[in-house]
């Protein structure tokens, strides 16, 4: 076990230099100078271009520039961002917290409305529940995420005035995005626990426990529950890298001052410091969840062995 | 299970880890209607301080915290505000300013002839590497300290406590219009150099407001009013400026406003004709045709748009007045001269004879004389996602009907547009717009048009602003001479000879649209809320009812 998670740190490492390089090859290919024009029409005053190609060393070959990010990002240091010459580190900071808060409140609504509903399905099979649970999944599913945050907002920030509009940072402006956020990956955990529970509880296991006269509580928690949360709890971590990573559409329509604004933004600006450090943030937590989601298969099942 | 439960833990950390992220909200203490907080939103400046504040919102902060010697009225004119009197001498080389006696910083400093040199040279020290620096590129020893091989402004010095001396490098009877530049703002000692981070992001100043803590960035900007301001003080109490995101910004300031959250907002453009139903009766709907120009730039030296003729034809050929019904709603105007309107001393309507009206026999005679042919084929160049698609297609449209060209359109993103208008062989036609930093002719006639505004670097890209790359030695002249005449009706004269050089006979740039901006205001809380210079609200001057 000890050996197989070290050897994935191991892979974690070369996969997010391999990711830098690949971006920073990217960037560079990208047509424009990154320091070259102002914001609008104006042209930049060429000496102002050479004295900042010189102090974010874009005047070395990529290779020497690519060497010092990796240098500094081992230190901990991302750079400058190019166009409020910030560190890049204190840029992405409170963003970062913002996205990791959203993030979970997002995934809580998630598990909590899509396992409840799933359960419900499955276990009440072709009730009024379950048809309920199938139609309202297949519309969440259907909407696309921008239509649900619009509606979302345009009815509780500015008709009802229920909660702020432009979103502060405070637990109540989160509310609206979690759950724009959470709508379509409920739905999406509610039919895949629905259908695996059905299935476990057609599986031989299931019938010999009721056989053997166990209460249908112990039945549902200990066999029927606990082998169908396995492609869920699978899911659920993947989804949960997607939203660390930031939610590019629906921080922008809630204002949320998360990693999803700050790439946005930047690409838009051609601030390529500041590309660089979400993107690979972003492999980070995607590669260091999908570790933790392997190693938690052992934990749910018994018969998986890490090795 | 030793590996199980280790995991277990490693999980268990990190949701606590994160709950305890989730915990750490800041306060929410907004819905508070307090009684004369004006509220708006902004998109994240790239600084507000005067050292790089350049575009329009991190200039609106700049300048409630600054005052520098003159401010610009929305008509043009300069407005005086620390500047008791300006003089230049009879060449034009050098400035005498008097400034007014005994005002202060908010920290207490005074404001001094000093406190203008040193927040001069702090824009324009070469460590600054700052975006606005060239403003101040007349005066002398501008190259020395921009360059590093100086550390003092040469061209600046102070008489006495409150007397400012600027001596140019080049004769210009209009320096002193260029100070209403937030650039120009006096700076107490306590600024430091330029990349003192602390201060860039709570500058201490002069003006009319103060902040009330830090630039949150992304977030929110707070300023009160400056009690010790020494001109006439604001009404207003506070002012809050939400920060947006850029990508929805327009859209939240719109429902930011429907919702009362906002006093003061821009409109997604399809909004606009509903908007403009629903306000203008009410009076919350405000106008101004501002300091700025859309304009179709030519590639003038390269075929097909190498003659003067052939850039005629294009602009003959396009229906102005249709495309402004149509496309815009009847919000844009169709421009008749490069020059702003509000340029009260030097605007001259019609000076584009071919901007008039669409004329398809004119068009199609320049069009022979020029050689263009139909089947010819004309590139136009245009930015995406700035909303410009709409427009630019008509006017494709229009080009192809009247002089069966085929236009072949190249919509680029924006960096990508830029690198593609300052190569060497660029050819055929592209959109521009251009807004003034101060109101002259200057600003608009020197990097748009004269030879120097092309800058080509070692390869010939264009790294100035004059991308069309019309050069002509006689309207380069008059530049000169203008900006050496010292009288302002007779400049004015010279400014308004160059223009219809450059605009009607050389047709060196095809002008489309004036730049009209429009706002929604709450006028039940406040008056005299108008749309300045700079495309901004008044601020230090509405009442509050």
């Amino acid at each position: 076990m000890g050996k197989y998670v070290i050897r994935r740190i191991g892979q974690m490492v070369v996969v997010l230099f391999g990711a830098t390089l690949i971006l920073f090859a990217c960037l560079f290919v990208l047509p424009g100078d990154p320091v070259g024009s102002l914001g609008g029409d104006k042209a930049r005053d060429p000496a102002v271009v050479e004295q900042l190609r010189e102090r974010y060393g874009l005047d070395k070959p990529l290779a020497v520039q690519y060497g010092n990010y990796v240098t500094n990002l081992v230190k901990g240091d991302l750079g400058e961002d190019y166009t409020q010459r910030r560190q890049v580190t204190e840029v992405l900071g409170p963003k970062l917290g913002n996205t990791a808060r959203l993030a979970v409140a997002a995934i809580i609504i998630d598990v909590v409305i899509g396992v409840l509903a799933g359960l419900v399905a499955a276990l009440f099979r072709y009730s009024f529940w379950d048809v309920l649970v199938t139609l309202l999944t297949t519309f969440a599913i259907g909407f696309p995420s921008f239509v649900i945050g619009m509606v979302l907002q345009s009815t509780f920030s500015v008709n009802l005035g229920w909660f702020p509009l432009i979103s502060d940072g405070s637990f109540n402006s989160m509310i609206m995005p979690a759950f724009t956020l959470a709508i379509i990956d409920a739905a999406l955990v509610a039919r895949l626990m629905r259908g695996t529970m059905l299935e476990v509880l057609r599986a031989d296991y299931v019938k010999t426990a009721i056989a053997k006269g166990l209460p249908r509580r112990t039945v549902l928690l200990k066999h029927v529950m606990r082998n169908s949360i396995i492609p869920v709890v699978t899911y659920i971590g993947i989804s949960f890298g997607g939203l660390l990573g930031g939610a590019l559409i629906t921080e922008a329509i809630f204002n949320w001052d998360g990693m999803g604004y700050a790439l946005v933004t930047s690409i838009q600006q051609g601030n390529n410091p500041i590309i660089v450090g979400v993107v690979t943030y972003g492999v980070a937590v995607f590669v260091v969840l999908n570790l933790l989601v392997d190693l938690l298969y052992a934990v749910l099942d018994p018969r998986i062995r890490l090795s | 299970m030793r590996g199980a439960k280790s995991a277990k833990w490693v999980v268990g950390a990190i949701v606590v880890a994160m709950a305890a992220t989730a915990c750490g909200g800041g306060s929410n203490d907004s819905g508070k209607g307090g009684g004369a907080t004006f509220r708006l939103g902004i998109t994240e400046p790239k600084s507000i301080d005067p050292i790089n504040a350049q575009e329009s919102e991190g200039t609106l902060v700049a300048r409630q915290l600054f005052v520098g010697l003159y401010d610009v009225k929305d008509d043009g004119t300069l407005a005086p505000k620390l500047a008791e009197s300006a003089k230049p001498n009879d060449a034009g080389d050098e400035w005498t300013f008097q400034i007014k006696k005994d005002t202060k910083f908010s920290n207490g400093e005074p404001v001094n002839a000093e406190a203008f040199i040193r927040g001069w040279t702090r824009v324009a020290t070469k460590a600054s590497a700052s975006d606005v620096a060239y403003h101040m590129n007349g005066i002398a020893g501008y190259k020395e300290l921009n360059g590093g091989s100086s550390d003092k402004f040469s061209g600046l010095s102070a008489e006495g406590d409150y007397t400012l001396k600027v001596k140019l490098s080049a004769p210009d009877f209009e320096f002193d219009k260029k100070t209403a530049h937030p650039a120009f703002s006096p700076m107490p000692k306590v600024a430091g150099a330029g990349d003192n981070k602390s201060f860039n992001d709570a500058p201490i100043g002069n003006g009319p407001f103060k902040m009330s803590g830090s630039w949150e960035h992304n977030k929110k900007i707070t300023l009160v009013r400056n009690d010790d301001y020494g001109l006439t003080k604001a009404k207003l109490d506070k002012v809050e400026l939400a920060i947006l995101n850029p990508a929805n910004g327009v859209t939240l300031e719109y429902k930011g406003f429907e919702s009362g959250q906002f006093d003061w907002a821009r409109m997604p453009v399809p909004q606009m004709p509903g908007a403009k139903k629903k306000y203008e009766p009410q009076g919350e709907w405000v106008k101004a045709d501002v300091a700025g120009i859309n304009y179709i730039s030519p590639f003038n030296e390269t075929s097909p748009m190498n003659s003067a003729d052939a850039r005629k034809a294009i602009s003959y050929a396009i229906d102005r007045a249709e495309i402004a019904k149509g496309v815009f709603q009847g919000l844009q105007e169709p421009a008749t001269a490069l020059l702003p309107p509000n340029f009260k001393e030097v605007y001259k309507a019609d000076v584009c004879s071919s901007c008039a009206k669409q004329d398809k026999a004119k068009a199609k005679e320049y069009a022979e004389k020029a050689g263009l042919k139909p089947g010819d084929t004309l590139d136009f160049g245009y930015n995406t996602g700035a909303g410009h698609e709409e427009w630019v297609q008509a006017v494709a449209k229009q080009v192809e009907d009247v002089l069966g060209l085929k236009v072949k359109l190249n919509g680029l993103p924006f960096k990508e547009a830029l690198e593609k208008q300052q190569e060497k062989g660029a050819k055929g036609i592209w959109r521009q717009a251009w807004s003034a930093d101060y109101p002259t002719a200057d600003n608009f006639f020197a990097p748009l048009l004269s030879t120097n505004g092309i800058n080509p670097d070692a390869n010939g890209k264009a790294l100035g602003d004059n991308r069309g790359r019309y050069s002509n030695p006689k309207f380069d002249e008059l530049l000169v001479k203008a900006r050496q005449t010292k009288d302002a009706t007779e400049r004015a004269k010279i400014y308004n000879e160059a223009e219809k050089l450059a605009i009607d006979e050389d047709q060196a740039v095809i002008p489309t649209w004036k730049r009209t901006q429009y706002r929604l205001v709450n006028t039940k809380k406040f008056t005299n809320v108008k749309i300045d210079f700079y495309e901004d609200p008044n601020l230090a001057e509405i009442g509050v009812k």
